[in-house]
C-alpha cells in the first residue's frame, strides 16, 4: 500500500467528517453562544453520558439484541419472500399487494395487538423491528433476482443447468448488490421498530432512556442518546457496508 | 415487409430427407414472433466435423436460428430438427449443443479458470478435476497466467477467448459460436482466426459459425452459407475448396478473391432488402 | 374471551421461534399483570413498592409490572385481559372507554385533585382565571383542554374571548415566551420549569375554580370483578398499602423505583414523589383515603365532556366506577 492509497482511503472513511462534527460541536458551538437548550455544549453531553454509563451500557445491549433478532429473521424471511415472490408468479400477484399494504400500517395502529400478542418483552420489540425491515429486504431481493441477466441464464441453460444450479449460480449473486441495499435499509429500519418497540413499555432499552429523557426534558440526555442510537446505528449499517464490500466487490470494479 | 407474398405463404410440411450421416439436419424451420415470421423455411445440413460459416444481413434471423439449435427457444411446429440423425423434441437440445452466444457473458464475480470451468461445474465434475482440465487449456488459449484474474482486466480479445475456452470445456460435438470475433479489432481478428482454425484442427469438432465478414466467412468454412433478409432463410450455399491450413495471405490469392466477388453480389442484394426492410415504417 | 389463552399460545409459539428468549407467561393460578400507563417513575411508586415490598405476594398476587409509554392505551389492554390491571389515564379514559363499550371497570382514583395546572409568567398582567381573556393560552389536546373549558366556564369566561392553542410536549415555546399561558402537571412540567430556575411564575389550579378531575385510575375488567373479586381486592388492598408505606419511606420509595427504571435522576424522581403525595392526600385522599372515588366530581365531568360533545351518549356511572372494593380496603392500608 502506498501513502497515497493511504490517505485517499482516510478520506473515504466517516473519520475526518466525525472528527470535524464534534469540533464544530465542541468550540464552534459555545463560541457562537447557541442555547443549551438548542444544543448542549458537547463536553456536557459526555458527561451526562458519563453518570449514566451503566445504564447507557445495559440500554444498548438491550436495544442492539432486539434489533439485530428482528433483523436477523426479516433477514432470513424477507430473503426468503423475495425468492418466493421471484419464483411463484402468484406469490407476486396474491401476496405481494398485501405486504404493500401491511407496509403502509403505521406500527403504532397495531402496538398494542403486537403487546396483546407477544407480550411486553424483548419479542415484542423484535417483532416490530422485524416488520419494519422485512419489507425492504423481501423487496430488494426480488428487484435483485429480477435484474439477473437472462442471457445469462439462457446460457446456463444450454450447459443443461438446472433451475436450482442457475439460482446458486447466477440469481443469487446477480441479486447481492440489490439484496445488500435492501440489508442495509432493513437494519436501519429494525433499530428504528426497536426503539418504536420500546415505547410500547418497557423498563431497559434506549428507547425507554429517551421516552424519560423526553419526558422530563433532560436535553444532554437526549443528546447523548442520540449519539448513543446513532453510533449503534452506524455500526450495524458499517458491518454491513464491509460484508457488502466483500461480497460484491465485483460491482465496484 | 411482412406484407411481402413469400413471408405469408408456408410450405407444405414434408418428411425428413435422409441425409445419412450428417451431424446436424435442419427441414423446414420456422419462427415465428406475434404471427411475423422471422426465420422460414430454413433447409440446412451439416456434416460431422465440417466448419460452416453462417453469414447474412443484420436481423435475419442468426441468433434466433442459434436459440432453436442450442434448444433455448422452440422452432414452429412446421419442421424439425435432426441431431446425429435422431429427431428432437423442444427444449430436448438444452445440454446437448456447446453454444457461445454474441456477448462474451463472463460472470464479473468468477475468476478467469472458474468462468471457464462453469460447464463442468454444472455438469456436476469435481471442482479440482474440473480446473485441472480447464488448466490445460490456458496455454493454447493464450491466457496463461491470468487464471486469476477477473474478467474486468481483461482485454475484449482476451475476454472472447475465455468464452470461447468455456464453449470449448462444455465437451460437445457441435459448437455454435455467435459472431465470437466481431467486437475485436482488425489485427486481433485475424490472429484470432487463425489461431481458431488451429484449434479446430487439433480438436475437429463440428462448428457452426456467425459472422458480418465476408472474408471470414470464407477465410474459415469449409461452406459458406447465405441468408436472405428477414424473414431469413438459406439463399445460397458455397463449398469453399481452398486448401487448409489456410495462410492469411490466402485472402489475396485469386481464388479467394473470385469466391468473394460471386458472394458479395449476393449479399449486397439482401442487405439491400434489410436496409429497406427497416428504413420503411 | 378467549384473548388470555391466544396469548399464552402466541407467546409459547413465539418462544420457540425466538429459540427460547422469549419466556412463556409463567401459569401460576394467581399470575396477574399491572399495565402503567408510562415507563418506571415515581408516579407509579406505590406499585413499585408494593412489588417490592411484597405486598402483592403476600396477598397471593403473583404480580408482573408491565410498563406504558405513548403507544400504549392501557384501558384498551385490560378491557381486553391482556393485562389484568392498569394505572390508566383517568376520569375521562374511563368514560371514554365505557361509551365504546369496553367492559372497564375503575375500581380506584389514585389523584384526587387535577394533576394539570395552567402557569404564566408573574409580569404577564395574568392575574386570575378571567385575566386568560384576550391571551394565548397553550393546552394539550389530549384530554387537558376539557379542563380548561370547563374551569372558563366556572369562572364565566368565554371561550371564544380567549385564544387557545395546541401546546407542543415540551415546555421550550413557554421559556420562549411564545405563549402567555401554558398547561403543565403538577408532578412533571412545573418541576421542569423549576429546574430550568424558573421561579417568577403563578399557577391555576381547576381545583380552585370548582374543577375537579380524578387521574391515575385503578382499572380491571368486568371479568376480574365477576370471576375472580377476590384478586381484585388483594391487588387494590396491596397498591393502596404499597401507597401508605412509600408516603412514609420516601427514600427507600425512590431508591425502588430507580432500580425499576433506567437512567433515572434521582432528584427528579424525588420531586416527583412529592407532588404525587400532596396530589393523592388531598380532598378525599386527606379524609376518606388513598384511592377514594370521588362520584361527585366523575359526574361533573361527565356533564362536562357532553355538553362539550367530547361524550356523545352518558355512560351508567355506576357500572364505570365500582367503589365496593375501594369500601373494604382496611383502614390500615389506606389511611396515612
Ligand atoms: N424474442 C423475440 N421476440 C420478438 N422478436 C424477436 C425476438 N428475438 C428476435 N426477434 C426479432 O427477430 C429478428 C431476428 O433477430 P436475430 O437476433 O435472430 O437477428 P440476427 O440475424 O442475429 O441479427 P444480428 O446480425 O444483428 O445479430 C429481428 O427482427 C428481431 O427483432
Ligand atoms: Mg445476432
Amino acid at each position: 500500500m502506498t501513502a497515497e492509497s493511504a490517505t485517499l482511503r482516510m478520506m473515504r472513511s466517516p473519520l475526518p467528517g466525525l472528527v470535524a462534527l464534534a469540533l464544530l460541536w465542541g468550540l464552534a458551538a459555545p463560541a457562537m453562544k447557541v442555547n443549551p437548550r438548542y444544543l448542549p455544549p458537547l463536553g456536557l453531553v459526555l458527561a451526562d453520558a458519563r453518570s449514566v454509563w451503566p445504564d447507557l451500557l445495559a440500554g444498548l445491549w438491550r436495544t442492539g439484541e432486539e434489533t439485530l433478532l428482528g433483523f436477523l429473521f426479516a433477514g432470513v424471511i424477507g430473503v426468503g419472500c423475495g425468492v418466493g415472490f421471484a419464483y411463484a408468479r402468484f406469490l407476486e400477484r396474491g401476496v405481494f399487494p398485501l405486504f404493500v399494504v401491511l407496509q403502509n400500517v403505521p406500527v403504532i395502529a397495531f402496538g398494542a395487538i403486537v403487546v396483546i400478542w407477544f407480550g411486553n418483552g424483548l419479542a415484542a420489540k423484535a417483532v416490530i423491528a422485524f416488520y419494519l425491515a422485512l419489507f425492504p429486504i423481501a423487496v430488494n431481493t426480488l428487484r435483485g433476482l429480477q435484474e439477473a441477466d437472462p442471457e445469462r441464464a439462457a446460457l446456463l441453460r444450454s450447459f443443461g443447468a438446472s433451475p436450482a444450479q442457475i439460482f446458486f449460480k447466477l440469481k443469487l449473486p446477480s441479486a447481492l448488490p440489490s439484496l445488500m441495499v435492501g440489508l442495509k435499509v432493513g437494519v436501519s429500519l429494525a433499530l428504528a421498530g426497536a426503539i418504536v418497540g420500546e415505547w410500547f413499555g418497557d423498563t431497559v432499552g434506549l428507547g425507554v432512556m429517551l421516552l424519560q429523557a423526553l419526558y422530563v426534558e433532560e436535553i444532554a440526555r437526549v443528546w447523548a442518546l442520540i449519539l448513543v442510537c446513532g453510533g449503534l446505528g452506524a455500526a450495524l449499517y458499517g458491518a454491513l457496508a464491509l460484508a457488502e464490500r466483500r461480497l460484491v466487490w465485483w460491482r465496484r470494479a | 415487409m411482412t406484407s411481402s407474398a413469400d413471408a405469408v405463404q408456408r410450405a407444405p410440411p414434408r418428411a425428413a430427407p435422409a441425409y445419412p450421416g450428417a451431424h446436424l439436419q435442419l427441414v423446414n424451420v420456422w419462427k415465428r414472433f406475434d404471427g411475423a415470421p422471422a426465420l422460414r423455411n430454413v433447409d440446412l445440413s451439416i456434416a460431422p466435423g465440417e466448419f460452416v460459416t453462417l453469414i447474412g444481413p443484420s436481423g435475419c434471423g442468426k441468433s434466433t436460428l442459434f436459440n432453436i439449435i442450442a434448444g433455448l427457444a422452440a422452432p414452429d411446429e412446421d419442421g424439425s430438427i435432426l441431431l446425429s440423425g435422431r429427431v428432437q423434441q423442444n427444449y430436448g437440445l438444452l445440454g446437448k449443443v456447446a453454444f457461445m452466444p454474441q456477448r462474451d457473458l463472463l460472470f464479473p464475480w468468477r475468476s478467469v479458470i472458474d468462468n471457464a470451468t462453469l460447464p463442468l461445474e454444472v455438469e456436476g465434475a469435481p471442482r479440482k478435476l474440473a480446473r485441472q482440465k480447464a488448466q490445460a487449456l490456458f496455454p493454447e488459449f493464450g491466457l496463461e497466467g491470468f487464471e486469476r484474474h477477473y474478467p474486468h482486466q481483461l482485454s475484449g480479445g482476451m475476454r472472447q477467448r475465455v468464452a470461447l475456452m468455456r464453449t470449448f470445456l462444455f465437451e460437445r460435438d457441435l459448437l455454435l459460436l455467435d459472431e465470437p470475433f466481431g467486437a475485436l479489432d482488425a489485427l486481433t481478428r485475424s490472429m484470432m482466426q487463425r489461431w481458431l482454425l488451429d484449434v479446430w484442427a487439433r480438436h475437429r469438432r463440428t462448428v457452426l459459425f456467425i459472422t458480418h465478414d465476408i472474408d471470414e466467412a470464407i477465410f474459415l468454412g469449409d461452406r459458406v452459407v447465405v441468408m436472405t433478409a428477414r424473414p431469413g432463410t438459406i439463399k445460397r450455399e458455397e463449398r469453399i475448396d481452398l486448401p487448409r491450413p489456410r495462410a492469411a495471405s490466402l485472402a489475396t490469392s485469386p481464388e479467394f478473391v473470385e469466391i468473394k466477388r460471386r458472394l458479395l453480389a449476393v449479399i449486397e442484394e439482401e442487405s439491400l432488402k434489410a436496409f429497406a426492410g427497416t428504413a420503411a415504417p | 374471551m378467549t384473548f388470555s389463552s391466544t396469548r399464552r399460545w402466541v407467546l409459547a409459539a413465539a418462544a420457540l421461534a425466538i429459540g427460547g428468549i422469549a419466556t412463556a407467561a409463567a401459569e401460576a393460578a394467581d399470575a396477574v399483570s399491572i399495565r402503567l400507563k408510562w415507563v418506571p417513575q415515581a408516579q407509579f411508586a406505590g406499585v413499585y413498592v408494593a412489588k417490592a415490598k411484597g405486598f402483592y405476594s403476600a396477598a397471593g398476587l403473583d404480580a408482573k409490572i408491565n410498563p406504558g409509554g405513548p403507544n400504549i392505551n392501557v384501558e384498551t389492554l385490560v378491557a381486553a385481559g391482556a393485562d389484568t390491571f392498569g394505572v390508566a389515564s383517568g376520569t375521562e379514559g374511563t368514560l371514554y372507554a365505557r361509551e365504546k363499550g369496553l367492559p372497564l371497570v375503575c375500581i380506584g382514583m389514585s389523584q384526587q385533585m387535577t394533576p394539570f395546572a395552567f402557569v404564566t409568567y408573574d409580569n404577564s398582567g395574568v392575574k386570575s382565571v378571567k385575566d386568560f381573556k384576550g391571551k394565548k393560552v397553550a393546552v394539550w389536546f389530549t384530554g387537558p383542554q376539557y379542563t380548561l373549558y370547563s374551569m372558563l366556564a366556572h369562572e364565566g369566561v368565554s371561550q371564544k374571548d380567549v385564544e387557545i392553542i395546541a401546546e407542543p410536549f415540551s415546555m421550550q415555546p413557554f421559556i420562549d415566551k411564545q405563549y402567555d399561558v401554558a398547561t403543565v402537571t403538577l408532578y412533571n412540567e412545573l418541576n421542569t420549569l423549576k429546574e430550568q430556575g424558573i421561579n417568577n411564575i403563578r399557577l391555576f389550579l381547576p381545583d380552585d375554580s370548582g374543577v375537579t378531575t380524578q387521574q391515575d385510575s385503578l382499572v380491571t375488567s368486568e371479568k376480574m370483578i365477576h370471576e375472580k373479586p377476590q384478586e381484585v381486592q388483594a391487588f387494590l388492598d396491596a397498591t393502596l398499602k404499597g401507597w401508605k408505606y412509600a408516603f412514609q419511606h420516601k427514600a427507600e420509595a425512590v431508591d425502588i423505583v430507580m432500580a425499576a427504571g433506567s437512567g433515572l435522576n434521582r432528584k427528579h424522581q424525588e420531586l416527583m414523589l412529592d407532588e404525587i403525595e400532596k396530589l393523592m392526600t388531598a380532598k378525599l385522599g386527606g379524609s376518606q383515603g388513598l384511592g377514594a372515588i370521588d362520584m361527585k366530581s366523575i359526574a361533573d365531568v361527565q356533564a362536562t365532556l357532553l355538553k362539550f360533545k367530547a361524550l356523545k351518549t352518558p355512560v351508567d356511572l355506576n357500572a364505570a366506577f365500582d367503589a365496593s372494593f375501594w369500601k373494604k380496603v382496611p383502614d390500615a392500608d389506606k389511611k396515612l
